[in-house]
């Protein structure tokens, strides 16, 4: 028993000895220069990150994000990460920003270095198509019982009107939820609305009805990074000379653009 | 229907990427943990008792603490703490650190059932080995491990169809095997979103695999029926 003791007290030593190795390097922007790639996090997001038909990955999101590391004269890599470990992701280096139509919340803007604003958003209802009529305003949402992403900004919206609310993994599951009859709304956002519901999609029978809040879309990065602020430049350059509202025309999000 | 038709040969495609990796995972894991497990038996059985009851307090922390933890910490670890991210943030990175997940976790699972079927083997058939002169070598080789072989197929069968099916925890640290080849549809993926089918449909592939998987095993088990 003692001896036991003793490993494993050796082991605790090992690790908390291996713990002090290491050191960060003072800027982000010269990490990620000496390194010569720009990681970024992603995940599958018509029209922000998807891939096109070579198996290159293009979107609003994709292309600015090829510009940008350009400008900063380093590649582009796009990694599809788990949503939900983003920060861990970010923090452990495994990537260097997350940029994918990430709707900026207190949860994202006190553990990252976040851009500015770049896009528009909103958190919309979503029902069975036949009784869209009936919820039109939020005064009739009052009985239904939701399912929203855990954490996102549509959960907090609920909980702030006060309606019963179940939160699930992600949006997708949250739509889920409505078409097998478990749920009776969901609440996601618009982009995604627009992309997910309707004709043609595998929820034909669902529809979007009224928006609950605005939001805005931003870039995150490792928190104290510099590269936010090199960011921030490199919109207001784009917007500047067009660039930006023509790569946003390109995947027809230019009605959200935020002005830099 | 006609929409489940057009989407088909797309989902399909996705799906046997997702499934290859998958695959990978898997057949690396046997290749890496059949071996590494018969070291870790070796080592909890020793007869020097700081090396026996170190293995036994690394299979305690590894069967004690769930797989996904495990993918978490070795994946983030380094990064997040030793402020070195040795496995990098590319699909070939996940996958390494995935596949020393899974080796290490299994080796243990399967260490277990080496050491069952070695100790299952009656001390009488050594006694006889010695009485005839072998060595002690010999008789692992040509008595022990032979029996144990025989021993150890059902237990371990179990453990490979299970194998199947955790190769999905993966995902976690974004891994793209088949679940998450599947579950990419719902939000959008291949010009198709919203789609939920793909991602039950992934169970037919695991159904199918773990079929042939069973009957491979199955004719091994009668194969090695020589000894009673």
């Amino acid at each position: 028993m003692k001896k036991l003791f003793a490993l494993m007290l050796s082991c605790a030593m090992v690790l908390s000895l291996a713990a002090c190795g290491g050191k960060d390097s003072d800027s982000d922007m010269e990490y990620v220069k000496d390194k010569g790639v720009l990681t970024v996090g992603i995940t599958d997001f018509e029209p922000m990150d998807y891939k096109d038909d070579n198996d290159e990955w293009i979107g609003f999101d994709a292309d600015m994000a090829k510009a940008f590391a350009e400008s900063l004269g380093v590649d582009v890599e796009f990694v599809e990460i788990d949503w939900d470990n983003k920060v861990m992701e970010l923090d452990g280096k495994t990537i260097d920003c997350v940029w994918n139509g990430m709707t900026l919340t207190d949860e994202v803007t006190s553990s990252m270095e976040c851009s500015n604003a770049y896009c528009n958003n909103a958190q919309v209802v979503i029902v069975p198509a036949d009784k869209a009529d009936e919820y039109q305003d939020k005064d009739s949402l009052k009985d239904l019982s939701f399912a929203a992403e855990a954490g996102s900004a549509g959960e907090a919206e609920l909980e702030a009107l006060d309606l019963k609310c179940t939160p699930v993994k992600d949006q997708a599951t949250a739509l889920m939820e409505v078409a097998a009859g478990t749920s009776d709304a969901a609440v996601i956002d618009s982009l995604m609305a627009a992309a997910m519901v309707g004709e043609g999609t595998g929820y034909e029978d669902l529809t979007y009805t009224i928006g609950l809040n605005s939001e805005e879309y931003g870039v995150g990065f490792r928190k104290d990074s510099d590269l936010a602020e090199a960011l921030n430049k490199f919109f207001a350059d784009s917007y500047k000379d067009g660039t930006m509202k023509e790569c946003a025309e390109k995947y027809k999000v230019q009605a959200a653009l935020i002005e830099q | 229907m006609e929409l489940f038709i057009k989407q088909l040969p797309t989902v399909v495609g996705a799906l046997n990427v997702g499934f290859i990796q998958t695959l990978k995972l898997f057949f690396i894991t046997l290749i890496g943990a059949f071996p590494l497990g018969l070291i870790i038996a070796f080592g909890s059985m020793s007869r020097f008792r700081p090396l026996s009851y170190l293995t036994k307090l690394i299979v305690w922390i590894v069967r004690g603490t769930p797989l996904m933890i495990q993918l978490l910490i070795i994946y983030f670890f380094p990064g997040l703490v030793l402020h070195n991210p040795i496995w990098g943030g590319g699909e070939t990175g996940r996958f390494l650190a995935a596949s020393v997940s899974f080796i290490l976790n299994y080796a243990c699972y399967f260490s277990e059932i080496y050491r069952g079927g070695i100790q299952g083997v009656p001390i009488g058939q050594e006694e006889a080995g010695l009485v005839l002169g072998m060595t002690r070598k010999q008789i692992f080789f040509k008595v022990t491990l032979l029996q144990m072989i025989k021993r150890i197929v059902p237990p371990m069968s179990n453990e490979i169809i299970t194998l199947v099916k955790d190769t999905s925890l993966a995902r976690i640290i974004a891994l793209q095997e088949i679940i998450w080849a599947g579950q990419a549809f719902m939000k959008g993926s291949h010009g198709i979103s919203g789609a939920i089918w793909p991602l039950f449909f992934t169970a037919i592939y695991y159904l199918i695999f773990n079929g042939i998987l069973t009957l491979l095993l199955g004719r091994l088990e009668r194969k090695l029926d020589y000894f009673r």
